[in-house]
């Protein structure tokens, strides 16, 4: 069983806890404009390019022009010699398919540098848009007693089937309010709300992120009523975190040939300090990662 | 009396910073060349003499006569500076890396003495000319005749090796000179062969030389003692008292065994004048402690004494004398650690007195007290402070064990140099014999023969690389094969010109070392070529250019699969460095490269490691020993670089190679951890003869709040998971430097270095050795700075 992952790496301690692999699946059911890792997105992946050392010689079928690239000509291009043929450092595609077992050796390999209770974290993309191959995934790194960690928007119906294979549970929450989040990211909050309070009840590592991003969910009004949903449940096992807007990724949405459509989502550290404040407020137990 | 019972500790330590300061401001070393003279008249005066013999009187010559001082700074007498001229071209401000030739002709030493009213161009030239004359000079010619036109663009060098053992000066101090003469006479009163008796008696000769040169110094504290007040006489009253003592008898506190370990080492490297470099002390901390441990002399004080021994290595404005190793840690061999008390005050002396030399090195295993690993936080996180090499002896006792190391010698195993694992006291390794590089071969056996770089034939053409048709499919489908046979080829020519260089330096015995090498027990000099004088011996071959090979196999591999029919474009573009093929270049650039955990590209470069490994170990030496592979560049993957034509892997002509076993610059861009998992599938069981890696590190990764709290995270973050054991139980890495630092922090150093380094001081590490970055030559200053590399470990 194979799974497609557009990236790969070590991060210490931001997505799960100590030093861990980070596997960023391929595939996204939401369409959030903040997103870092915008490549992540297409079920099929895309293809980032970078004009820097961009020849025309690359496309045969004469798509590059003075560094410019012609999607439209992609788009329906079946051979891709771009990527299959004439390899360049400024083109690539994002999405790799990699087997279960080799991502299981790839992280036996890594026990070495799981320091700090480390482990293998899996992201995205969203990650349960391969659900049934991150299952096994999880079941399999389990097996082979590998700490693991998704980190997920939470839409996914069966989530909860998971949560015996995941030892950390990483929920992004990005808005309290269905209509607005539909609006922001193409898909409302109803199932989000139903395994988060799933998870409330039943997972003992649980981290609710919230991204804070200006004009969407950072006002004081948000921060109540993000607090008020989340007091309704026993939250004793779980973390909060706010992850402040930054830009990381807005070079890689023109790399994706994708318009950046935020003008400016910065939220200013009052308002961060405000989150803090009122989850203080309502024993909600936040944290930085 | 005791030196504390004169000084405080705070005066020892100034004592000791002035001491450098003083030795900084010394621009002329023109000892070596009065050394020289007196060989020279010794040469005549003793001709008749067997060689070991002539060699010995030759030392006492030199010590009765060579003018002597003891600084007004100076707690204890002795000195390395008449040993050392100003020569090693990495730190000479002019050095530039086209002008590089190697380390070969014995005689271009006499170009680094600017001749002045004393020294004039016509005595210097006699000397020369002289020495050009030497059976030494023309065996060495010989030597490189046999080399023939290789050297001339890197394919390999060879060398004479002086310097780059480890003595064990431990019976020395425990029992004195005086009780190594005895058992000398106790072996003469058994042995009847007449060259082991030469060899003894020209032992006996040394070692007794010494105890003069002592004595001399000793009546030179006495002069001093006349002019002198309060307690800088009474400290000249204890030096002379002390240098009556030692080395001629057992040490009896640390103060003795200092001084007696410094005059040994002094004529230690007279004996070899000019620029023995890379001796090294070995564990200093267990060869001091007991005589710390004699008077129970606190931290601070013995720390106050071990920053004179520090200073001691120092010679002249630039440290000369490079790549001495002092050794803390370690393990024994049950596994218990071996820190101690002298291991601390040794790491306080250094951090106190942060010097070019001598260079440090922290023996770590896997019970390592935490106790280390908080003191040597403060060395890799305070910026252009010394920063110890790393050894794991939890790996490096297995590497050694497998040729054949006695159980009982591991943890006696010290670094000679930089990097290279010898037994101390018992392991002539040769160690930087021979040089190969891999990248060249490979350039040549692309071009069947022909250099890229000048055009001249200086390899095997195509029939004779196996290849039945000059089509260059077929040579890039059979690439490895005709590689391998090509590395065969230029071995075969390295190993006997090495062995012959060898031979030349088997011409000039070292008696006064071979006592400290094993000597005694054999009656054999170490450098004999009919008889092994140590209990090992083998020679090293230093490799460059393992990440270029499995790249450029690599890059080759995929072309053919994907652009079988463009074979001729790729040799072309090779040819004229990408000139007219920047397509081409672009396409090998983005083929796989290692260090980013990409399996086939790094078990593509474990299988050339593996075959060189058994290639270069398959080779005898000149006494039938096998050559230890060692895979360390000492900027000589710069130099090297320099004549390799553009490679498949998209480097162009000129560009470096990679640093010993690292990725090539800017090619590893995963971080870390990949970068760890890609060096974790090298065969480091057998590189026996050592290897380099460097970790440049971004110090904002490390979040411990105080410099004790670092240390404990780096141990966490980067020696445990580097120096895990390898697939099926195999030795995992076993060496790492690092620079915990920033290209940016490094250019405000340059930039400004009156702010950053008021003291003159930046201590980088480059290669195995310390080095004042403000020192460098800035080809070397912007190799530095490129080689940090950050994108290879940044944790992320």
């Amino acid at each position: 069983m194979r799974l497609n992952v557009f990236r790969k790496g070590f991060n210490y301690s931001q997505d799960g806890p100590g030093n861990r692999l980070v596997y960023h699946l391929q595939g996204c059911n939401m369409r959030c404009a903040w997103c870092s890792n915008p490549e992540g997105v297409a079920m099929k992946g895309t293809l980032m390019v970078n004009p820097e050392h961009l020849i025309e010689s690359v496309c045969p079928h004469g798509a590059i022009v003075h560094k410019d690239i012609d999607r439209e000509r992609c788009v329906r291009c079946t051979t891709m010699e771009c990527i299959n043929q004439n390899r360049n450092q400024s083109i690539r595609f994002s999405s790799l398919a990699c087997d279960v077992e080799t991502i299981v050796s790839e992280a036996k390999r890594s026990v070495r540098l799981f320091y700090d209770g480390g482990g293998v974290t899996l992201s995205g993309g969203e990650v349960t848009v391969q659900f049934e191959e991150v299952a096994l995934l999880l079941q399999r790194l389990k097996d082979e007693g590998i700490h693991t960690a998704i980190e997920t928007n939470g839409t996914h119906s069966k989530l909860q089937d998971l949560f015996p294979v995941i030892d950390y549970l990483i929920i992004d929450f990005k808005h309290h309010d269905d209509r607005a989040l539909r609006a922001a990211a193409g898909m409302g909050n109803r199932l989000i709300k139903r395994n988060v309070a799933k998870a409330f009840a039943s997972h003992k590592h649980l981290l609710i992120r919230i991204p804070l991003i200006g004009q969407v969910n950072d006002s004081a009004a948000d921060a109540q009523h993000f607090a008020s949903f989340f007091r309704q449940f026993d939250t004793t096992q779980a973390r909060f975190e706010f992850l402040a807007y930054h830009e990381y990724g807005k070079d890689k949405w023109a790399q994706c040939g994708m318009p950046y459509r935020i003008a400016n989502g910065f939220v200013s550290e009052q308002t961060l300090a405000l989150f803090h404040t009122v989850f203080k407020a309502n024993q909600l137990e936040v944290i930085r990662t | 009396m005791d030196l504390h019972s004169i000084y405080s500790n705070e005066e020892i330590g100034h004592l000791a910073k002035a001491r450098f300061l003083e030795e900084r401001r010394l621009k002329r070393l023109d000892g070596w060349f009065l050394a020289k003279e007196i060989r020279r008249e010794c040469d005549g005066k003793f001709q008749d003499l067997p060689p070991v013999i002539k060699a010995a009187e030759t030392m006492r010559e030199i010590l009765a006569r060579l003018p002597i001082s003891i600084s007004e700074q100076a707690i204890f007498a002795g000195t390395q500076d008449d040993a050392f001229a100003r020569s090693y071209a990495l730190i000479n401000p002019t050095f530039e890396v086209n002008s590089f030739t190697g380390y070969c002709d014995p005689t271009a030493v006499f170009g680094d003495i600017e001749p002045n009213e004393i020294f004039t161009k016509e005595r210097i030239d006699s000397l020369r000319d002289y020495e050009k004359s030497l059976p030494f000079t023309q065996t060495l010619n010989t030597a490189y005749a046999l080399a023939g036109s290789s050297t001339e663009e890197a394919v390999f060098f060879i060398e004479q090796v002086t310097g780059h053992l480890i003595p064990d000066f431990k019976p020395a101090l425990a029992r004195g000179i005086a009780g190594l003469i005895e058992e000398i006479d106790g072996k003469l009163r058994t042995n009847p062969e007449p060259s082991k008796r030469a060899c003894y008696e020209a032992m006996k000769i040394a070692l007794a030389a010494t105890v003069s040169l002592a004595d001399r110094y000793a009546g030179c504290a006495r002069e001093l003692q006349d002019a002198a007040c309060g307690k800088r006489k009474a400290a000249l009253v204890l030096l002379e008292k002390t240098l009556r003592r030692v080395p001629q008898y057992p040490a009896r506190n640390l103060y003795e065994a200092i001084q007696s370990f410094l005059l040994l080492w002094q004529v230690m490297c007279l004996e070899q004048a000019p620029n023995p470099f890379a001796f090294s002390a070995g564990n200093a901390d267990r060869i001091f402690e007991p005589y710390r441990a004699m008077t129970d002399s606190s931290r601070d004080s013995s720390a106050a004494l071990f920053k004179h021994f520090l200073t001691f290595f120092n010679v002249g404005d630039r440290s000369w004398a490079i790549s001495q190793n002092v050794m803390v840690g370690g393990k024994s061999l049950s596994g218990s650690d071996l820190t101690n008390p002298s291991s601390y005050a040794l790491l306080d002396a250094y951090f106190e007195m942060n010097l070019p030399q001598p260079i440090l090195s922290a023996k770590l295993h896997r019970n390592t007290p935490s106790a280390l690993y908080e003191e040597l936080g403060r060395f890799f996180f305070s910026p252009g402070v010394l920063t110890p090499s790393l050894f794991n002896d939890d790996s490096l006792f297995d590497v050694l064990a497998r040729p054949g190391v006695d159980a009982n010698d591991l943890e006696n195993y010290s670094i000679a140099g930089c990097q290279e694992p010898l037994i101390m006291g018992k392991d002539n390794g040769n160690t930087t014999n021979s040089w190969l590089n891999l990248a060249k071969i490979l350039e040549l056996t692309l071009h069947r023969g022909t250099s890229a770089i000048s055009g001249k034939t200086l390899g095997l053409d195509a029939p004779a690389l196996g290849m039945k048709t000059n089509q260059s499919a077929e040579l890039l489908f059979n690439i490895r094969d005709a590689f391998y046979t090509h590395v065969e080829h230029f071995v075969d020519t390295m190993v006997a010109a090495a062995n012959e260089a060898s031979r030349a330096i088997g011409l000039l015995p070292v008696p006064l070392l071979s006592s400290f090498m094993g000597g005694i027990e054999t009656g054999v000099d170490l450098r004999d070529c009919q008889e092994q004088g140590t209990k090992y011996n083998g020679s090293g071959c230093l490799i460059h250019g393992l990440s270029i090979m499995a790249d450029s196999f690599i890059a080759i591999d995929q072309f053919l699969k994907e652009r079988a029919g463009e074979s001729e474009r790729l040799l072309n573009a090779l040819k004229t460095n990408f000139k007219h093929d920047e397509a081409l270049r672009q396409y090998l650039r983005s083929c796989p490269k290692f260090g980013n955990n990409i399996e086939s590209v790094d078990l593509e470069a474990r299988a050339v490691a593996q075959r060189i490994n058994g290639l270069i170990a398959g080779k005898r030496n000149y006494l039938g020993n096998p050559f230890r592979p060692d895979w360390s560049t000492p900027s000589t993957h710069l130099l090297y670089g320099h004549w390799v034509g553009a490679t498949p892997d998209g480097r162009e002509a000129g560009e470096m190679l990679g640093y010993g076993l690292d990725p090539l610059y800017g090619e590893a861009q995963s971080g870390l951890g990949f970068r760890v998992l890609s060096g974790a599938h090298l065969p480091y069981k057998d590189m026996n003869g050592g290897y380099a890696s460097h970790f440049g590190i971004n110090p904002s990764h490390f979040r411990g709040k105080t410099l004790a709290e670092k240390g404990l995270e780096f141990q966490r973050k980067v020696v445990a998971p580097l120096f895990s054991r390898g697939p099926d139980g195999e030795p995992g890495p076993f060496y790492l430097y690092v620079n915990v630092t920033t290209p940016e922090t490094l250019r405000q150093v340059l930039a400004n270095p009156k702010q950053h380094a008021p003291s003159g001081i930046y201590i980088m590490r480059i290669h195995g050795t310390f080095v004042n970055f403000l020192d460098l030559s800035p080809e070397i200053q912007q190799d530095i700075i490129k080689r940090l590399d950050l994108e290879s470990t940044s944790p992320a």
